[in-house]
């Protein structure tokens, strides 16, 4: 295994504030900026770690920050996500994200939606849609299109297909272009897939029994290596 | 010395076991032994923890600044007793104060503790198995908890990680926890029968070296998992 994993548990100290370590920051005479993501909080002088998960660091800006696996979701702005609409209200639906709260879903927040033209969402409907407000003592709200172009984007309604929950962690691999599965997978047909950073994978294709490969696939290849997930992807093919 | 069931030193812990991720509906789960089955001549002593969290909380039991903690232990065999709400409360009371859970206002943290075989120190195996669970599940926590049961037997031996049968000829039985900070400090102490002061501290500064190894153990376990998550992006670079 390679070494360079660096695996850090709560209540470990972060070198990122480390005056001795500062060889690789370029200090130019300011007091170096140190930025955390996720995972990091400060106690007192000291960056403390909160989460048990890989650290990272980016040296453009001194960024730093842990990628952690978990099933639960605590929704953060920007994040793309699956929801389940629960309810329909006056002026917006209520969204079950996998969070705490359900999330709210402005029914405006569609592209082209306008107070005579909006779309018709019946509880039990499935859309892809973008945090636009998470707050821990909020509910979070929802956006149905690119706010930069208008367009959907892929945004909206998810007709179709079939929901797979799997880990944080996965889904967070599974939009990495470099994880080979969806590769592997799109070799031996064309399906239709969007992962949603809360645990869940739509996917479509053009009949059940690829989709139930395709959902098995995945939910397969979260603990196996490039190799193991190329001879379990044949294997599943060949028995179509 | 020979202690009852074949270990040669007053020190010598059981070998610890652990799987993670065992369950698949709750969002972290752990199982922690003190003991495993490939030593078959000692006694085990094995605890499933799962944890589901922050979900949606009641609400009456809501706090509008920080996160409900539920803590339930459910024994081998029959239902709960007055035991087992003892356990509750020095389990939570050992937990609650390293989870941030100020970061999740609202939401409910559900801890179940089942008890699955019990031979000796329940309270520590219950400790290290939360512990790992809450890691599985990735709560955010101000640092990481590890206990350790050492108890004085009639010669005036401090025996590591007892045993059932040497637990019922000890004079006293001390439960300790500590956390992964430089500074050690003690999350839980919990004693039980007649001791003198010098002999409490002697347990305490025993258990917190027998701690370090228990933190370690912990360390590797998670790294495994990681490393296994990750191995997929790893080979293809």
């Amino acid at each position: 295994m390679p070494s360079e994993l660096k695996v850090v548990l709560p209540g470990d100290l972060i070198p990122a504030a480390d005056e001795n370590d500062n060889s690789q920051m370029e200090v130019d005479d300011e007091a170096p900026v140190v930025r955390l993501g996720p995972g990091l909080t400060q106690v007192q002088e000291d960056i403390v770690s909160m989460k048990a998960g890989v650290l990272k660091h980016q040296d453009t800006g001194n960024k730093w920050w842990l990628e952690s696996n978990q099933r639960r979701y605590v929704a953060a702005t920007g994040e793309s996500v699956i929801g389940i609409v629960v309810a329909r209200l006056a002026e917006y639906y209520r969204v079950d994200i996998g969070a705490a709260q359900s999330a709210i879903l402005p029914i405006l927040a569609f592209e082209g939606a306008t107070k005579k033209n909006k779309p018709n969402l019946i509880p039990g409907t499935l859309v892809y849609a973008r945090v636009t407000l998470a707050n821990k003592d909020m509910e979070a709200e929802l956006q149905c299109f690119n706010p930069s172009s208008g367009k959907a984007d892929g945004y909206g309604e998810l007709k179709g297909g079939f929901v797979v929950k799997c880990s944080l962690g996965l889904c967070r691999r599974l939009l990495n272009p470099e994880t080979p599965i969806l590769s592997f997978l799109g070799e031996h047909f064309p399906f239709e897939t969007a992962v949603g950073m809360n645990g869940r994978i739509w996917v479509n294709s053009e009949g059940p029994k690829y989709t139930i490969l395709l959902a098995n696939a995945i939910k397969n290849s979260e603990y196996l290596s490039e190799a193991q997930c190329k001879a379990m992807v044949d294997s599943l093919v060949d028995k179509l | 010395m020979k202690r009852s069931d074949g270990r040669t030193e007053a020190t010598q812990l059981r070998a610890f076991a652990a799987s993670q991720s065992l369950l698949n509906r709750a969002d972290g789960s752990a199982k922690f032994s003190f003991g495993t089955h490939l030593n078959s001549y000692l006694g085990e002593s094995t605890v499933v923890a799962s944890v589901v969290g922050p979900a949606e909380v009641k609400i009456r039991d809501e706090k509008m600044d920080e996160a409900t903690v539920e803590l339930i232990v459910r024994p081998a065999v029959g239902f709960p007793t007055t035991k087992e709400k003892v356990l509750e409360r020095a389990l939570r009371q050992t937990m609650e104060p390293t989870i941030l859970s100020g970061m999740m206002p609202r939401t409910l943290i559900q801890i179940v503790v089942q008890i699955e075989q019990v031979d000796g120190n329940i309270l520590s195996t219950a400790v290290n198995a939360i512990s790992l669970a809450m890691l599985d599940a990735g709560l955010p926590m101000s640092s990481l908890v590890a206990s350790i049961t050492a108890a004085i037997d009639q010669q005036d031996n401090i025996l590591l990680d007892p045993s059932s049968q040497e637990l019922e000829n000890a004079t006293s039985v001390h439960t300790f926890a500590f956390d992964n900070t430089s500074s050690y400090n003690l999350l839980l102490s919990h004693s039980a029968g007649a001791f003198s002061e010098d002999q409490y501290f002697s347990c305490l500064e025993a258990c917190k070296h027998a701690s370090e190894r228990v933190h370690a153990f912990i360390r590797t376990a998670v790294e495994k998992k990681i490393q296994k998550e990750y191995q997929q992006l790893q080979s293809s670079s």
